[in-house]
């Protein structure tokens, strides 16, 4: 029991500190919201004089107003965050930022969170049985398999996207479903369904090629260190079937630390895959967060990074629990 | 408003992804899956440079966030100016207008029987209503009355040639019965857009927004009866589209359009029109720092660079010749006073930019770079990263500046990091791009860039105008007010020769190139593009009002 309410007590400080940073970061970055926004107003606007009365207002909209003193900022900041306002876009103006994490949540979480957990499956599996037949031919897979990791993202994606849907045209080349079917955007149907798949395909698999490796790797040799054990060679000796050995007791094992890692690859699920975003055209965070921070609109950035953060530690916090759950030692030196 | 179905949807999406993921079949390829179930070849796919998430937004008032079908296709200005051309402005909803001498009243008259998309009659008080609506006002502005149903007067308290195409071609009229009741403006959406224009709103989505033709439009509908606008997030995306067929018409920057254009059924035009330059913080009274403040170090630096390889390296060629007197030719011609002035000095000259510096008091020091009272000329030029043209054009600008003796080092920024200093100007050098005069007159140019009363001290940013460079030269500032106090051309002409004769000396903009404009277009599709013998708007899908016309022009292959 000590051990749990410890753990509560330690994250809800993480937490605490985790938002604050989250509103001092954004203050800390060079250049002026407003006078992006006013330059931008300007070019746009083809040399129409802007009234004194419009760049008031723009900088009373993006809050770098320099006579609020930070304390009061820090305080607005929380009162709002907890009644759940997360503030007004100014890229997007004036759509609210949580409209916009709304929208892009689902698919970020669907399309990058299948292929984790594809690729972590694969991983594991995989490795295992190679981690098993150590020593044969298998083993060049953990070479092959790193060196598609080490292929930049952004290259391995467009060589992909010009073969398969440029060339081939077997795939499309953007979008979460067929805008030119679809043109009111998404609906229910079996139809709309069957273009989401169909156009999360591509995007899912340049993911999954390129994180597979180090799950492989890492679950490969994990086996190989479990099945030099003392139980290993004593399930042996009991005379138990190969498989019962390699399943029950060597890959079971051995998987453990990879869990660890996937906690946290779950939990970064939500930021996105934003060079993934940017190939494909697809909706996401990812692609909210680098949108927020070439405009700097505070208050987007804020959002996101709000999310990723409750989401990691979230994550994180589970795992903790789940391996005190799992593993005794945890608990009583935690 | 979409949360619910898209998560839901999704969530379906991604469990029988899971479940499926190995075995999924694709159903066919997606030109054919698309091809098949909307074959009318009307409607016209349009990448205009959105990216996604598409917000809606119709508000005509926010130029800087409103989707682009709302200038032209949805509201309409008064009359068309046709930036490729001195041709004078074609009638949209006015017909006729008049100037009075002493350019202080403008008469306009409009055509008759004009009717908004709901119906509603299109009269002079809706333009009365919207000269004098939320940032249209004008303090210069001192009465508009409709003096009849089709006519309306406007009284300004100073001449207003030179606001002509601002007035006429890019104010959107906006209905009265609608707008009266909108609240606070900036706030506005506008998702439902009452316009005069020849289409309306379809249906619109986080993807792609869907304009579909007036079936009241004052000139029956248009023949394309649809045109859907995409998000797309890269330029390589974009062409990977166009050149699969799915979009038909986007503007944007190709490095080699043969491969875009090579099967015959996409044709391309490149209209260049805006100088790219390197905008210099000029003026040392106005608090700039650094060796460029002297004109004999942004002279040099303009003999030294080498147009012609910028143009082949960093932008494949694809740009046009830049002039100093910051007119565009051949449209501009007549207002060219000195044919010595175009275009910018097209090869490398490292021993003019000596001597210029030498004449001027610099010497070499020991490193090979000129100095003058024992502090070496040391220049920070900077782009936004990943801009790459500039970062590539700054690199070289570096090199070439360094051949003749003057030290500049190129440096990428944020995109954060650049708007700021530029607006403020706490720089030296930047790669910056000037945008031309929408009509066949320099004059918005030399105000907007040059004029005194368009820049401000370093650390604040100009109130009107953006002359960044903080340039302050008495003899153009008369100038810049003259011309803009006559309607006579020869007068005009004089006063523009005297700025032409400074700026040219001065340099505090760099001309380098003038940018590429490429757009692309389905000619295989569809009919009646411009062509350059036929130049009746710029095919830019990007641009206000122009795509308008150019929807308007464009037919099916049927």
């Amino acid at each position: 029991m000590v051990f749990y309410l410890r753990r509560i007590a330690f994250y809800l400080v993480t937490l605490w500190a985790a938002i604050s940073l989250n509103f001092l970061l954004p203050r800390m970055m060079p250049g002026d919201p407003a006078a992006i926004m006013i330059g931008k107003l300007r070019r746009a606007s083809g040399g129409r004089e802007l009234s004194e009365e419009t760049v008031k207002a723009i900088y009373a909209l993006l809050g770098a107003d320099k006579s609020v003193p930070a304390w009061d900022q820090y305080l607005a900041y929380w009162g709002r965050l907890l009644s759940g306002d997360l503030g007004v876009s100014s890229t997007r103006y004036p759509y609210p930022v949580a409209t916009l994490i709304g929208n892009a949540l689902p698919w970020t979480l669907l399309m990058v969170g299948a292929a984790t957990v594809i690729s972590f499956v694969l991983g594991i599996v995989i490795g295992a049985w190679v981690g098993w037949k150590r020593g044969t031919w298998l083993d060049h897979l953990v070479p092959a398999t790193s060196l598609l990791q080490s292929i930049p993202y952004f290259w391995l994606a467009l060589v992909l996207v010009a073969a398969f849907s440029v060339q081939l045209r077997w795939l499309p080349i953007v979008g979460a479903y067929d805008v030119f079917a679809f043109p009111s955007g998404p609906e229910w149907s079996w139809d709309f369904m069957v273009s989401a798949l169909y156009h999360a395909f591509l995007p899912a698999l340049t993911i999954v090629i390129s994180s597979v490796g180090g799950w492989l790797l890492g679950m490969r040799n994990m086996m190989v260190s479990t099945m030099s054990e003392d139980y290993v060679l004593t399930a042996e000796a009991k005379g138990l079937r190969p498989s019962r050995i390699r399943d029950r007791y060597a890959a079971r094992n051995a998987a453990i630390p990879s869990l660890a890692g996937f906690s946290i690859a779950l939990g970064f699920v939500v930021a996105g895959s934003i060079v993934t975003e940017q190939v494909f055209s697809y909706p996401g965070i990812g692609k909210l967060m680098i949108q927020s921070v070439q405009g700097l609109d505070y208050a987007l950035m804020q959002g996101v990074f709000l999310v990723i953060t409750l989401t990691v530690l979230a994550a994180n916090f589970l795992m903790d629990l789940f391996y005190g759950l799992i593993d005794p030692r945890v608990r009583s030196h935690g | 408003m979409k949360t619910i179905p898209v998560g839901v949807a999704a969530a379906a999406v991604a469990i029988s992804l899971v479940l499926t993921a190995c075995t999924a079949t694709p159903p066919a390829p997606t030109a054919s899956s698309s091809g098949t179930t909307a074959p009318k070849a009307s409607v016209l796919r349009v990448w205009a440079g959105s990216s996604t998430p598409i917000t809606v937004d119709f508000n005509p008032f926010h130029v800087d966030t409103a989707l682009f079908g709302t200038y032209g296709p949805i509201y309409e200005p008064l009359f068309f100016y046709n930036q490729l051309s001195a041709d004078p402005p074609t009638p949209m909803l006015g017909e006729t207008f008049a100037y009075s001498a002493d350019g202080r009243t403008v008469t306009i008259k409009l055509k008759p029987n004009l009717k908004w998309s709901d119906g509603e009659p299109l009269t002079a008080d809706d333009v009365v209503f919207t000269l004098g609506y939320g940032p249209n006002k004008s303090d210069k502005l001192t009465s508009v009355t409709a003096t009849d149903a089709t006519t309306v007067g406007a009284k300004y308290s100073t001449p207003q040639f030179t606001n002509e195409s601002q007035l006429l071609g890019a104010t959107m009229i906006v209905p009265k019965h609608v707008w009266s009741k909108v609240a606070n403006y900036m706030k506005e959406t506008n998702p439902k857009p009452v316009g005069s224009g020849a289409y309306v709103v379809k249906t619109t989505s986080d993807a792609s927004y869907t304009l579909t033709a007036n079936a009241d439009y004052r000139d029956g509908p248009p023949p394309i009866s649809d045109v859907q606008y995409l998000g797309l997030d890269s330029n390589q995306s974009g062409q990977d589209m166009l050149t699969t067929g799915q979009i038909d018409w986007t503007g944007m920057f190709v490095a080699n359009p043969d491969t875009v254009t090579g099967d015959g059924a996409i044709a391309t035009m490149n209209a260049q029109q805006d100088p790219t330059v390197i905008v210099t913080c000029s003026d040392a009274a106005k608090g700039c720092k650094g060796a460029q403040t002297d004109p004999a170090v942004r002279q040099a630096l303009n003999a030294a660079i080498d147009r012609p390889a910028l143009a082949e390296k960093a932008w494949a060629g694809l740009v046009g010749e830049a002039n100093p007197a910051f007119v565009l030719l051949p449209r501009d011609q007549q207002w060219l006073s000195d044919p010595a002035l175009a275009p910018s000095p097209q090869s490398p000259n490292a021993a003019q930019a000596q001597q210029i510096l030498e004449a001027a008091g610099y010497a070499k020091d020991a490193k090979g770079f000129y100095a003058k009272d024992g502090k070496e000329v040391d220049l920070d030029l900077f782009s936004p990263d990943g801009w790459t043209d500039y970062n590539d054009a700054a690199k070289l600008i570096a090199e070439e500046a360094g051949k003749a003796g003057v030290k500049v080092t190129a440096r990428t920024v944020s995109e954060a990091e650049y708007w700021t200093p530029v607006t403020n100007g706490d720089f030296q050098l930047a790669m910056y791009g000037l945008t031309q005069s929408l009509v066949a007159d320099p004059f918005s140019n030399y105000d907007q860039y040059f004029y005194g009363k368009s820049t401000a001290k370093v650390g604040d940013a100009p109130t009107r105008g953006q002359n960044y460079a903080r340039y302050a030269n008495g003899v153009v500032d008369a100038a810049v007010e003259a011309a803009g106090a006559t309607n006579d051309p020869a007068a005009k002409k004089a006063e523009y020769a005297k700025i032409q004769a400074q700026i040219a000396k001065d340099l505090p903009y760099i001309p380098v190139v003038l940018n590429a404009s490429q757009a692309f277009f389905n000619t295989k599709g569809f009919t009646g593009w411009p062509t350059n013998d036929n130049l009746y708007a710029d095919p830019l899908p990007y641009l206000s009002v122009a795509p308008a016309i150019v929807l308007l022009h464009l037919k099916p292959v049927s």
